[in-house]
């Protein structure tokens, strides 16, 4: 079982001790020693769920907007008490979703952020809500953006012990969540933050789920286009950590080009992209492709051999041959073959040279604090870079 | 099932000891002594059956995975230590349960679905106005501190299947006991392993016969009574050779194990009691009782 190494955290335990401003109506009778705040006695008549968590609230003050999106908005606050201490505040609408109660992706966030607790992880201090009804998380204020925003800015330079420090703080990540039966599927360079000190931090859990159990299908409409996995495009209901990894694989390989490597436009654009850079999927390199529900028999005539060594080593040359065997273990096709996480962090990658560079020495850029902003108010699975960024949320087709 | 238990919220801030449940819930009584004197309502013993078996059937008409309902019936418990029952509608915070666990064990029902459903079981205390669901939902979460994750004792109950060779029969009976353990406060008081092992050993000791044995407790605290108190006996004294060779078996690996034996003999007692408990449980007059509360302090509006 999986421990983390980090003290227990969870400064919302404080909330089960004063946290009993719940439906006051009628409870005037209290005795003294218990009274809650006179600012809430005074409104002892307000509705229910607005007296909730006032305790945990008054802790925190917004500052100033980082960002919005359709689903959140996000705060730079801090501790009532401590001004220095900054936290990103999550304001999760409701209202848009409101007739149909919380959206799942809150749920999920809450849910996952709330019993993880890793140094690779985004901490949530705290959840409460506010008047009108939204759901607040505190967040861990991440100011120096994501690995996105590192890849693609031409002035900054970085090398393959800078890689290597990235890909081992998200594969640590990756593997506290599987190791705690939890599937992340939405891992791409900007969901990866980085904290003032250089950590990489694995953000937005609003796709994330338990592993299911035996046989329970599960959606395949998850992780955004480019870092979905084969099995998923192919419409694979029951799957594992393994799409995890093939996402981690692509940012990795993003990592090294400084270009998104399989960059579909839609998804049977993706599986052809996929097909022409590792192979083409077929009965012979991976049992049972062709039974999965959406598989699409290839074309005879063109069929992709799977891409050895040679071709990872070719197209890869800054991950010298044993980062390129890495790559390519990630980048399998057939999941069942895919390495694991821990396989991942057993390779001999990690130990040979050049040593990681130590995380407080990465290449870093300034202003990453609206890059929080964005990153944190994206609904999960979707392009930054699609033709319609800025209206609302596109219809998806291919979900329907 | 995520994360792990040893290092979860479960474990750090839901897990009570019988006192300190007991002094919450004294004090509830101490704070609002006259809602308490006006509302008399079934000791909470029979609540919990209750409460229980409302969610049941809730979720044997939407036809719900287990293990929802199982995550509805400790929210509701959770929700109740926070809470003092005669301020809020039982009845709206039963479909909240419900409908959140459905969304956290990843199978969600449709919020209007769900409202539509309870008002079909009480019409009386359910407005068709899904706006209530949502907010009670929000309530729910942060009375929760937003510790949504339930571990529950099906999976260790499944993975010893194999350790100790338990028959289909001594499955299905232990997971019958399972079910049945959501009618008490265990759940908030022992680590779901503890409440698995308490289940075998029901089911292998015991082993009331399975024809009988349907949904009614009759049978089992029968067989319970009538095999006394061995299963303690047979705990505390292994050299006795009193014990057939299958519960020596038993007996022998939870020995070797590191499970608290004392944490399941109290289990057990707690399951004793709350069959005899039910046989004298009324829905009808909690039913009654609830009704009148909420309807004369109009918590349902």
């Amino acid at each position: 079982m999986a421990v983390s190494p980090l003290p227990t955290r969870s400064p919302s335990t404080t909330l089960s001790t004063s946290n009993t401003a719940f439906r006051l109506k009628g409870v005037a009778a209290r005795s003294p020693g218990n009274a809650p705040s006179p600012q809430i006695l005074q409104n002892a008549d307000r509705e229910l769920t607005e007296q909730l968590n006032d305790n945990v609230r008054q802790r925190y003050m917004k500052d100033k907007k980082l960002g919005e999106g359709t689903y959140a908005i996000v705060y730079l606050g801090h501790l009532r008490t401590e001004p220095s201490s900054l936290v990103a505040i999550k304001k999760i609408k409701v209202n848009a979703e409101y007739k149909d109660g919380l959206s799942m992706d809150a749920i999920r966030e809450v849910k996952y952020l709330q019993e993880l607790s890793h140094p690779n992880i985004i901490a949530l201090h705290d959840v409460f809500s506010s008047k009108d009804q939204n759901l607040n998380l505190v967040l861990e204020y991440l100011p120096l953006g994501d690995l996105e925003m590192l890849i693609k800015d031409g002035n900054i330079h970085y090398g393959a012990a800078d890689v290597k420090a990235w890909m081992g703080m998200l594969a640590r990540g990756v593997w506290f969540c599987h190791e705690n039966f939890i599937l992340h599927r939405d891992i791409k360079p900007n969901n990866l933050l980085i904290a003032t000190d250089g950590e990489v931090k694995l953000a937005d859990f609003g796709l994330a789920r338990s592993f299911a159990d035996p046989y329970l299908n599960m959606t395949h409409q998850v992780i955004t286009r480019w870092y979905r996995p084969p099995e998923l495009l192919y419409g694979a209901r029951q799957y594992s950590g393994a799409v995890d990894i093939w996402s981690m694989g692509i940012v990795f390989a993003e990592l090294l080009l400084r270009v998104p490597f399989v960059a579909g436009n839609s998804d049977l654009d993706q599986i052809t992209k996929i097909c022409e850079a590792f192979g083409t999927p077929t009965e012979e390199n991976w049992p049972g492709v062709t039974k999965l529900p959406t598989y699409i028999p290839a074309d005879k005539g063109h069929i992709v051999p799977v891409q050895g060594r040679d071709f990872f080593l070719r197209q890869f040359p800054t991950a010298g041959p044993v980062g390129a065997d890495l790559l390519m273990s990630m980048c399998t096709l057939n999941p069942s073959k895919r390495s694991t996480a821990c396989q991942v962090l057993q390779h001999r990658w990690w130990f040979t040279e050049p040593r990681p560079t130590n995380k407080e020495d990465l290449p870093r850029k300034a202003g990453g604090s609206q890059k929080m902003g964005s990153d944190l108010t994206r609904k999960g699975g979707e392009l930054d870079d699609s033709p319609f960024k800025d209206t609302a949320r596109q219809l998806d087709f291919n979900a329907m | 099932m995520a994360a792990n238990y040893w290092a979860s919220t479960q474990r750090r801030h839901w897990l009570f000891t019988k006192e300190r449940l007991a002094d919450i819930r004294e004090s509830f009584k101490e704070r609002d002594k006259a809602a308490h004197s006006q509302f008399p309502l079934p000791d909470q013993r029979l609540l919990n059956i209750y409460f229980s078996q409302q969610l049941i059937k809730v979720g044997k008409r939407m036809s719900t995975r287990q293990q929802a309902l199982a995550t509805a019936q400790v929210y509701v418990k959770r929700f109740y230590t926070k809470n003092e029952i005669r301020h809020t509608n039982p009845y709206l915070v039963l479909t909240t349960a419900f409908y959140l666990a459905c969304k956290m064990e990843e199978c969600p029902q449709h919020i209007r679905f769900v409202v539509a459903e309870a008002r079909n079981f009480w019409p009386e205390f359910i407005a068709p106005d899904v706006s209530k669901l949502g907010e009670c939902e929000f309530a729910l979460i942060s009375e929760m501190s937003s510790q949504l994750i339930v571990h529950h004792p099906y999976r260790t109950l499944s993975e010893l299947q194999p350790e100790l060779s338990l028959t289909s029969d001594e499955v299905a009976l232990a997971w019958s006991v399972i079910n049945d353990h959501y009618l008490t406060d265990l759940p908030l008081l022992y680590p779901p392993h503890v409440i698995a092992v308490m289940a075998i050993i029901v089911a292998v000791v015991f082993k009331p016969s399975q024809t009988s044995f349907h949904g009614t407790a009759a049978p089992l605290a029968g067989a319970m009574r009538d095999g006394g108190m061995n299963i303690l006996a047979a705990l505390g004294d292994r050299t006795g050779g009193g014990p057939p060779p299958r519960i020596q078996k038993l007996i022998g690996w939870l020995a070797e194990s590191e499970v608290d034996i004392r944490a399941v003999i109290e289990c057990t007692q707690e399951l004793v009691s709350l069959y005899e408990v039910w046989e004298n449980y009324s829905e009808k007059h909690c039913k009654e009782l609830l009704g009148r509360m909420v309807k004369s302090k109009n918590l349902d509006k």
